[in-house]
């Protein structure tokens, strides 16, 4: 690989992201303290926190733990690197999946109660949002014929127009992704604490630094996946990709949590039906 | 050259039941141990070999075609003996509705004269490759495990001489079929997998066996009647039975009705919808049973003719109903194997949910989609193997299917559990090779017609989504380790079992790591017999041209994740806690916690089946209604 | 003062363990979480989880019955980590001092850092002790690195 101006923007984003990734934390929490009539904390408080975890006196679970909270961010940024470097966006979303996984199975090995039952809503999570997610993506490719993320944003329409239902989708997926109220069962850092801190109970100390960082770099993986909405215009992707992310803000402020059932039947039924219905459209206006 | 390709097919379809019926007569363990091991390895060596050798079709001669006529109908009397001995409708029913036929089309019509009775082609030696490496490893593992399992038995008199005549017949049988190119022979060595089958369900001699093993002989049986179906249509409409004649001449509504015929033969074996009972029943066998059945033979053989048919469809609406059939069934299995308890059949519903798939990929029989299909088949016949033999170690050690059971076996049994969860990661995870082939599918799926895909990519998303959460909560929930355990125990095994888990596991993960060398060496070529190459791969990437799986950079960044990964947590390192349990934690004793008035009781966690959310019964029902409702539509869409 | 300093000094996580208040001390905790007096300013989070808790907020009288879960709680917590006894009941059994099954302060358990008095503590001296006790990390982290 020869090492092109494109190439060192590539790597400088991937770089970037999980930085990206705490800024936009902290733009979350300050900005849910003044929805909350409150200050809130610093911009840069995510990573005063990752930081001091870092330091923390090492408490394990078990010995596999710390490797799989480790792989869980290895694969994060695996899946930030596809889109970084412009690559298959499918394979984008396996490797996302495989990072849950890794999380999944870190949380379970603890064999604790409030953290296995955690892990067992991340699936009910990961069973909602996946199919629908996997279908956007599908709906992207069908209308620009291709996967590879270089030649979507190649393609001279800027999708939005075309798949404007998908990005209305890609809101309700960018809730459940980033863990926010109504999809937020699995484990929160709000006052919802029935599981302690569900999925992330057994993790302290350097393990949780890992995993937020992970959950930083897929939040911003997302955020990147909705760019493509605009692709021809850069900051017009990046408006549109922070509108969501302002959109999941309101959202997590506005609804209270949802019981996983609901949780699945509002993702599907919104997904599924909203993005048929554009495809189906696009189909009768000659476009794919 | 032609005399070296002649062997080895006498020697892989021969040799098997030689040694078959060489286990029968010869009584001793060890006599058995050294015939079985022998034979696997030169079958394994005989199948490698074979890849070298180019297309070539051969006649057996004189003798051998009498001898398939006569054991033919010896079969089938078998079969009605077995019937009326069951007393069984369906079986009698079914083997007269092939007697009758077949002794006419024989005496009267003499229709079985075919001029090239076995073809040996590209797609021929894969399947023998499948057939014979995984189904070796299985029937060496087998040895092993019916030492344990006739222990446990108690059994006065050893039954594993007729045990290993079948587990050797079959994969005699599965390399014939595959051979054959007169329909009829073709038609004989089906019925022989059938029988085998059947025989090898009922091995432990149980009522539940029996029954089981009745079910999965009347269905079989339909798709011997549905062969002869299509000998009668080759022969009015062609003139001949043997599948090149037939696959290119002229479509025409009558042949396409033949062909819809081959494909319910197809859907039969598979176990597709309406018939994936029987694939569910034959559970009650013993494990490599179930490891050879659902991993490299018997539903192999139904995918098989699947593949072989697909170019001579290609754009017809039978191709699509096909599709269809596969698609249904991959995501009502993917959605009911959420809910099962039994390990079993767990693995059963995955495998017929993967059959679907693969079958739905032949079915929408585009360049791409076909190669997702072999993809497919190749990877999981592996993964299917190594997960049977795995669950039927455990099985043996914990004395339980129920998968509940099975919480935090690595700890128990670190070796099998291992081995076990990389199986399960090869199922669904990238970066191994059965993902690859699903990623395949998926943009297969979107290079077709929309009013097509569209139902169809509902169904995968559906599916997929759902495959990983049953595979996912079973390896969670297979890690779920007590602290305790934190010393593991060192497992013994013995040696047939260590070498063949060990090498099916090794050999899954080679060839995941070197699928793009896979594709152009096997794959491609096979492809490029019936279609124009669509997926190119270099040593690193495999590339659809409408997206691109970097199988050398994931996996190199994969490993240099573990190690990394390793070398920081050794590096941190920690102190062992135990859980949070509310603060009650009962001390020096990590599990357990201190409830009303001071008892003391373990912490333990079920897994998630959603039974309240999934209702099996009515799904099943479903499941037959639209797999009936869509075989009805098979045969009906060559009118259009 | 390192930049890891600096964060543990910027990110307090907080476990409140009520060992048998009134209650009264625990309203005005959550009152202190409150818009109105918006500890999360200081970076103060109510985890309730004491793998991830740096400060344990502990309210109400140590007793027989839950001197144990204090115990074990505060076990669970790496360090670094504080302990603040809030409320006078907390500080030294206040009204239930020498009661039946009471063992009096907190201190009689775990080492606590801060004490604030108060019956009921009003969120104002809450966000102070955190100070102080934020303080006194800081104080002693200076210390060892003046060894």
């Amino acid at each position: 690989m020869a090492l092109n101006t494109s190439t060192i923007i590539s790597i400088v984003f991937l770089a970037a992201m999980p930085f990206l990734g705490g800024i936009l934390m902290g733009v979350d929490r300050r900005l849910t303290a003044r929805m909350q009539n409150r200050m809130g904390p610093p911009l840069i408080q995510p990573f005063y926190d990752v930081l001091k975890l870092w330091a923390k006196e090492p408490y394990i679970a078990n010995n596999i733990q710390p490797l799989m909270a480790f792989m869980y961010l290895g694969f994060a940024m695996l899946a930030a690197s596809f889109v970084a470097f412009q690559l298959d966006l499918l394979l984008m979303l396996f490797t996302t999946a495989l990072a849950d996984i890794c999380l999944i199975v870190a949380a379970f090995s603890a064999k604790s109660p409030y953290s296995y039952i955690g892990g067992r809503r991340e699936f009910l999570v990961m069973l909602s949002y996946e199919p629908v997610l996997l279908l956007v993506e599908i709906a992207i490719s069908l209308v620009t014929g291709t996967f590879i993320i270089k030649g979507i944003r190649a393609y001279e329409t800027p999708l939005l127009l075309l798949l404007p239902a998908a990005y209305v989708v890609m809101q309700v997926v960018l809730v459940v992704e980033m863990k926010k109220s109504p999809f937020d069962v699995s484990g929160s850092a709000h006052a919802h604490q029935e599981l302690v801190r569900g999925v992330y109970t057994e993790f302290s100390g350097y393990t949780m630094a890992l995993v937020e960082v992970g959950h930083w770099v897929k939040v911003v993986t997302m955020l990147a996946i909705v760019g493509l909405f605009w692709a021809p215009n850069p900051f017009i992707g990046t408006a549109l990709a922070l509108a969501l992310f302002v959109g999941a803000i309101l959202i997590d402020n506005v609804y209270p949590r949802l019981s996983w059932q609901r949780m699945l039947k509002t993702t599907w039924t919104i997904g599924f039906g909203l993005v048929i219905v554009n495809l189906l459209a696009l189909s009768f206006g000659g476009v794919i | 050259m032609a005399i070296y390709g002649q062997t080895l097919v006498a020697l892989t379809v021969g040799l098997p039941v030689v040694s078959g019926l060489a286990s029968l007569v010869l009584p001793g363990k060890t006599i058995r141990s050294v015939l079985v091991s022998v034979t696997a390895l030169v079958l394994i060596g005989s199948s490698v070999s074979l890849l070298g050798i180019s297309e070539f079709t051969y006649n057996p001669g004189h003798i051998y075609e009498t001898a398939v006529l006569v054991l033919d109908f010896a079969l089938l009397f078998y079969f009605l003996y077995v019937g009326m001995k069951s007393k069984s409708l369906p079986v009698i029913g079914l083997s007269l509705l092939q007697l009758v036929p077949v002794a006419y089309f024989e005496f009267v019509l003499h229709g079985v004269k075919v001029e090239n009775i076995l073809l040996v082609d590209r797609l021929s030696v894969f399947l023998v490759l499948i057939v014979n490496v995984v189904g070796s490893v299985v029937v060496v593992y087998a040895l092993s495990y019916m030492e344990e399992h006739e222990h446990h038995l108690q059994l006065k008199e050893s039954r594993q001489g007729r045990f290993f005549f079948f587990m050797l017949l079959l994969l005699g049988a599965m390399n014939g079929m595959v051979y054959s190119n007169s329909l009829y022979w073709l038609y004989f060595f089906w019925e022989i997998t059938s029988l085998c089958c059947y025989e090898l369900i009922r091995h432990d001699g149980t009522a539940e066996a029996n029954t089981n093993a009745v079910t999965a002989l009347w269905m079989a049986l339909i798709g011997g009647v549905a062969f002869i179906g299509t000998m009668f249509v080759g022969y009015y409409t062609v003139g001949s039975i043997a599948l090149t004649k037939i696959m290119t001449a002229q479509l025409t509504p009558i042949l396409l009705v033949g062909f819809a015929f081959l494909a319910l033969a197809a859907f039969s074996k598979s176990a597709q919808f309406p018939f994936h009972s029987w694939l569910l029943g034959a559970m009650v066998a013993p494990t490599p049973v179930s490891a050879l059945l659902h991993s490299s033979t018997m539903v192999n053989a139904g995918i098989y003719l699947i593949l072989r048919i697909a170019p001579a469809l290609k754009g017809t609406y039978l191709s699509l109903v096909i599709a269809a059939v596969g698609a249904v069934t991959f995501t009502l299995t993917a959605i009911l194997a959420i809910r099962q308890k039994v390990s079993k059949r767990v693995l059963a519903f995955s495998t017929i949910g993967n059959l679907g798939l693969i079958i739905m990929c032949a079915g929408i029989n585009t360049s791409l989609s076909y190669t997702a299909a072999v993809i497919l088949l190749f990877f999981h016949s592996i993964s299917k193997g190594l997960l049977f033999m795995g669950a039927g170690v455990v099985e043996n050690r914990i004395n339980s299917r129920n998968i509940e059971d099975w919480e935090g076996l690595i700890g128990k049994l670190p070796f099998t559990t291992t081995v076990m969860l990389v199986g399960m990661a090869t199922m669904f995870l990238p970066p191994f090779g059965m993902l690859l082939g699903k990623w395949v599918a998926v943009d297969a799926i979107i290079s077709t017609p929309l009013a097509f895909a569209l139902p169809i990519i509902i169904l995968i998303c559906i599916g997929s989504a759902a495959t990983t959460f049953f595979w996912g909560k079973w390896l969670g929930y297979l890690t779920v380790t007590p602290m305790t355990a934190q010393k593991q125990v060192k497992e013994t095994l013995p040696t047939p079992y260590r070498f063949a888990m060990m090498g099916l596991l090794a050999v899954s993960i080679v060839f995941s790591a070197g699928a793009p060398y896979i594709i152009n060496n096997f794959v491609n070529p096979l492809i490029g017999e019936a279609y124009k190459l669509s997926v190119t791969s270099t040593l690193m990437e495999v590339n659809t041209g409408i997206g691109s799986f970097l199988v050398g950079p994931f996996w190199i960044a994969t490993v240099a994740m573990v190690l990394l990964g390793v070398m920081i947590t050794k590096k941190k390192g920690g102190v062992i806690v135990p859980a949070y349990l509310g603060g009650e934690n009962v001390p020096e004793k990590p599990l357990m916690f201190f409830t009303t008035a001071d008892g003391e009781a373990e912490a333990s966690v079920s897994t998630v089946m959603l039974q309240s959310e999934i209702d099996e019964a009515s799904l099943n029902k479903f499941a037959v209604i639209i797999g009936v409702l869509l075989i009805i539509v098979m045969f009906l869409v060559e009118v259009i | 003062m390192g930049l890891i300093q600096k964060s543990q000094l910027k990110s307090p996580w907080v476990l409140h363990f009520d060992c048998g208040s009134c209650n009264g001390c625990d309203i005005e905790i959550l009152a202190a979480l409150t818009p109105k007096f918006d500890l999360e300013r200081f970076g103060i989070v109510n985890i309730g989880d004491p793998k991830q808790a740096d400060v344990l907020l502990v309210t109400g009288p140590a007793n027989k019955r839950n001197h144990r879960v204090l115990k074990n709680l505060y076990n669970q917590m790496p360090q670094p980590k504080l302990v603040i006894a809030v409320g006078t009941c907390a500080c030294t059994g206040g009204v239930f001092h020498n009661c039946p099954n009471v063992l009096g302060g907190v201190d009689n358990v775990v080492p606590v850092d801060v004490y604030v008095p108060g019956c009921a503590v009003r969120p104002e001296q809450i966000i102070d002790a955190v100070v102080l006790a934020l303080n006194k990390l800081a104080g002693l982290a200076q210390s060892e690195e003046e060894e």
